[in-house]
């Protein structure tokens, strides 16, 4: 029964989770400089937000999974240009 | 600025108190003849409960016209106000009112539900579809829309009008240089109908992509739908920026939070930037259906099939991903650097190839096509040269050091109203006549649809050419009035007579409406224009399930093909047709948006709550509701069809 | 209704899998939506005026109590979803309500944190930085509290009528959600929190 409610996908996910977490934490506890330490973040976060995405939201199973990557993959797009295009226009590109 | 403060009936303005009177008496006239007439109960079974797409894309249209009105006359007071130098008709208060009600209504409640009206009536046709994907959510989205509607209108005689321009710019929307509650319309009204255009967005998208009807693969799509597929896209992910923006002004206004604020490390431009990061997908928004609307009309009165499908496809998904990455070029002038602006001016004049890209194709359907010259027609061939010149400017613009020189110049206005009016404008009116029969089941008169044309194409040009040697003569854009001695007052004047003319124009199309209905003939056969997609292939009216049968599709333009071929697009018998049931719920709750923002924006809170709170009760009775629509029987359709003069296909 | 077999309930009606494809495509306007806010709080993290900066104010422990109850929760949800697959309504419904018991925590600990920093002097009104920051944390915390709901009514319904092909589109549409805003708050936790908690 145990085994049936907790099939090991999901158990791997949320322990791969907690441990990305950890690592994140990790730029806190040790001294380096701040671009190793955005990307360690980028690096845990985009893995954290895979395991959700491919493990727990089954984002492949369905008939429609090209459409759904389509879909995030330009929601991405249009997030990271929002993201560093303010950052571009409003912070380093102003004089 | 001390007659506006703080008032909450606007009583001392000669020409509001008019209008209001006007409105009241209105408004107590369609009661009264409701009731007269007895018509309640209609209005309510048929119209504000329906959850039908042709009827919402009708209503959407009809709120869509009498914004047009609405903001035609801005448009009138304005060029009025500037005719003469020196000139009285407003003062500066009363014309920064104007220009930005224009603007925020021309765009937001015209040219959007103009438009998503049109995608309303005509996409589920195209893709052989008995509805969209949520019908509900779509009555939602349309009630929403008037919901914010409603409440932006009524700002200018309760409380007062916002001031700050369309683009709201702070500081200058800021509680401390914007007191009134103006500004507060403005977002909280934007941000009801942005709800319901995010929700039409997701709405559409789904529809095209996954009820169209068997074998239509997406590249047999017609090129409208396809327009509406990638309009409703950039949708999805533009309309959130504006939700958060106008979030934000909100609470910066209401709530004294610091993000546009001038101290305690608040950052004005910030609004700028997020405001157009949305605002030039925006503009998307309203010129791709536009290009559908006009690839549909060419085609049909060329006798051809459009010129390069592909590459209209492929030139669109471009524009759509463009758009997204061009908005800083919105404020060249406001203080970042030589990169910014160099990068920012490279993809804007990117994005002109695939826009030259469809001219070429459009060109090149026309040629050596047998071409008919109906009312649609005409409106599609003068877009051409005219959003030409709109484009040409557009990119005079994009050069970032160029446009130190136009700047918030009379050139920019005389540009972004080159592509608006032609482009979208243009479209929206081509749509209404070419589509009028399938909805109505006759066509508008074509010699008073031609008279309208010809007033409104020149008069357009009277009334914004002359801009653009304004522009370059340095005269500025939201200046009321100006001295003698710029000697402006010509060009003025001869633009002021143009809006006149655009005004007659506009007042032909509607009496064309009301002569129509009363004297045009019925057309019989459902395809008036001898068209090629599958909206034609139904009955007009169309009947509430829209096909019979589902059609199956072959190849692009199907339809045109199984008339030409006298094969018929379906077989087979009848099957009981499963539909949707109307609701009042999206039209109360849109009641509660509508009066939840109402106090809101007098920061009425406690009622604001309550009203909010009603939002959410309503949300949980959809929740609970147990609700699997209709059935429509086999004898009821045999029946319909035989009263429509038969079998269709 | 045509019921599919084949397929798992949440998918087997046409309608049913209409649903979870435009909920998807509402979650792409979250994405859009989330990341304006983001871009907001990094135009503004470095501006805090007269007021506290980050360094000031952010607090590890609370915030680690919170990403754990977070991705726990997004954890089990997925095993009541997977529960529910394979048809155990009870065993569903109890992941459900650890779920939202964890998210309540969640919500409680974010209250703790919010008075926390109000009584420290940093409210939403003192500085830019603390304006983008709480509107951001608020944001997400205002679609928790609306999941609490949100699921609280779901679970009602998956009481009453069992689970029917209703019902799982509805948990199953709630899971995606509730995943979601594990997603976001990952964002937030590595890009808020610890950027902000960096020694430079």
């Amino acid at each position: 029964m145990m085994k049936q409610l907790f099939p090991k996908q999901h158990v791997m996910g949320f322990v791969f989770s907690l441990v990305l977490s950890v690592v994140a934490l990790s730029v806190l506890a040790f001294d380096m400089s701040y671009k190793m330490g955005m990307a360690i973040l980028l690096v845990t976060a985009i893995a954290q937000a895979s395991v959700q995405l491919l493990l727990f939201m089954h984002i492949g199973e369905s008939e429609d999974k090209k459409t759904l990557y389509t879909n995030i993959i330009y929601a991405l797009f249009v997030g990271v240009v929002t993201i560093l295009g303010t950052l571009l226009t409003m912070i380093w590109g102003y004089q | 600025m001390e007659s506006h403060e703080q008032q909450f009936l606007i009583l001392n303005e000669p020409m509001i108190v008019g209008a209001m009177i006007s409105i009241v008496v209105g408004a107590l006239s369609i009661l009264l003849g409701l009731t007269y007439f007895k018509k309640w109960g209609y209005l309510w079974r048929e119209w504000i409960t329906t959850v039908d797409h042709k009827k919402i894309g009708v209503m959407y249209i009809l709120v869509a016209l009498v914004m047009l009105f609405r903001g035609g006359v801005d448009a009138l007071l304005m060029r009025g106000q500037t005719a003469m130098p020196e000139n009285g008709l407003l003062d500066a208060q009363h014309y920064n009112e104007i220009f930005t009600t224009h603007g925020v209504i021309m765009i937001l409640f015209m040219a959007m539900p103009f438009i998503i009206g049109l995608i309303n009536v005509v996409t589920p046709l195209q893709i052989g579809a008995r509805d969209v994907a949520f019908p509900r959510l779509n009555s939602v989205s349309f009630w929403l829309f008037a919901a914010g509607a409603g409440l932006f209108n009524i700002s200018f005689i309760i409380g007062g009008s916002p001031d700050a321009g369309w683009s709201a710019y702070f500081p200058l929307a800021s509680l401390e240089f914007s007191p009134t509650v103006g500004n507060n319309y403005y977002s909280l009204s934007l941000q009801i109908a942005g709800l319901g255009t995010l929700m039409t967005g997701i709405n559409f998208v789904v529809t095209i992509l996954k009820m169209r009807a068997p074998g239509m693969t997406l590249m047999k799509m017609p090129m409208f739908t396809w327009s509406v597929l990638i309009t409703n896209v950039i949708i999805v992910f533009a309309f959130p920026v504006l939700t958060v923006a106008l979030a934000l002004m909100t609470m910066d206004r209401q709530f004294g939070t610091k993000f546009f604020a001038m101290q305690d490390g608040g950052m004005d431009m910030l609004w700028a930037n997020l405001f157009w990061v949305w605002g030039h997908p925006e503009v998307y928004i309203v010129i791709l259906p536009a290009f559908g609307i006009f690839s549909e009309i060419i085609s049909t009165f060329a006798r051809k099939n459009l010129y390069g499908y592909k590459s209209m496809v492929v030139s669109m998904v471009a524009i759509s991903l463009l758009s997204f990455v061009v908005w800083a070029h919105h404020f060249y002038t406001m203080g970042h650097g030589v990169m910014v602006n160099s990068i920012f001016s490279i993809t804007t004049m990117a994005i002109a190839v695939p826009t030259g890209v469809k001219i070429f194709n459009w060109l090149l359907t026309l040629h050596k096509g047998k071409i008919s010259f109906t009312t649609p027609m005409l409106y599609s061939l003068a877009f051409i040269p005219i959003f030409t010149i709109g484009g040409v400017t557009g990119v005079m613009l994009a050069m970032a050091s160029a446009d130190y020189q136009y700047h918030n110049t009379m050139f920019l206005v005389a540009h972004f109203h080159y592509v608006l009016i032609p482009g979208t404008v243009f479209a929206v009116i081509a749509g209404f006549h070419f589509w009028f029969p399938k909805v109505f089941g006759f066509r508008l008169n074509e010699k008073l649809g031609k008279l309208a044309f010809w007033f409104i194409t020149i008069s357009f040009n009277v009334a914004f050419f002359p801009l653009f040697i304004l522009g370059l003569n340095g005269m500025t854009r939201r200046m009321y009035t100006y001295s003698e001695s710029t000697g402006y007052g010509p060009l003025n004047m001869l633009s002021f007579i143009g809006a006149v003319g655009l005004g007659i124009g506009f007042i032909i199309l509607v009496y064309n409406l009301y002569w129509s209905i009363r004297y045009s003939p019925r057309d019989e056969t459902g395809d008036p224009w001898d068209a090629r997609s599958l909206e034609w292939a139904t009955h007009s009216p169309v009947p509430v399930y829209n096909f019979a049968r589902v059609p199956k599709i072959k190849e692009l333009d199907a339809f045109w093909f199984a008339k030409k071929n006298n094969q018929p697009l379906s077989d087979g018998p009848y099957e009981p047709i499963h539909m949707p049931s109307n609701s009042g719920m999206p039209f109360l709750m849109s009641g509660a948006f509508f009066a939840a923002g109402f106090c809101a924006v007098f920061s009425w809170w406690i009622p604001a709550i309550v009203f909010t709170i009603a939002i959410f009760v309503f949300m949980a009775l959809r929740s609970f509701e147990q609700d699997h629509g209709y059935y429509i029987s086999v004898e009821e359709i045999e029946r319909t069809e035989r009263e429509l003069g038969g079998d269709k296909e | 209704m045509k019921i599919d077999e084949s397929l798992p309930l949440e998918y087997s009606t046409e309608e049913n899998r209409l649903k979870i494809l435009g909920f998807w495509i509402f979650l792409g306007a979250e994405i859009a939506l989330f990341s304006t806010l983001f871009a907001v709080y990094f135009a503004l993290e470095n501006r805090f005026g007269t007021g506290p900066s980050a360094q000031e104010i952010f607090h590890m422990p609370p915030v680690m109590i919170e990403t754990i109850l977070l991705l726990t929760s997004s954890f089990t949800i997925g095993l009541g979803i997977h529960a529910m697959r394979l048809g155990l309504k009870k065993a569903m419904m109890t992941f459900f309500v650890i779920t939202l018991v964890l998210g309540l925590g969640f919500l409680g600990v974010e209250i703790y944190e919010f008075v926390t920093y109000v009584n420290e002097g940093a409210t939403i009104q003192t500085s830019a930085f603390l304006s983008s920051l709480m509107t951001l944390l608020g944001t997400h915390g205002l679609h928790v509290t609306f999941g609490l709901f949100w699921g609280t009514s779901i679970l009602l319904q998956v009481r009453k009528r069992g689970l029917t092909p209703q019902t799982a589109n509805k948990s199953f549409i709630f899971s995606l959600y509730w995943h979601f805003l594990d997603v976001v708050w990952i964002f937030i936790f590595s890009f808020v929190y610890l950027k902000g908690l960096m020694v430079l």
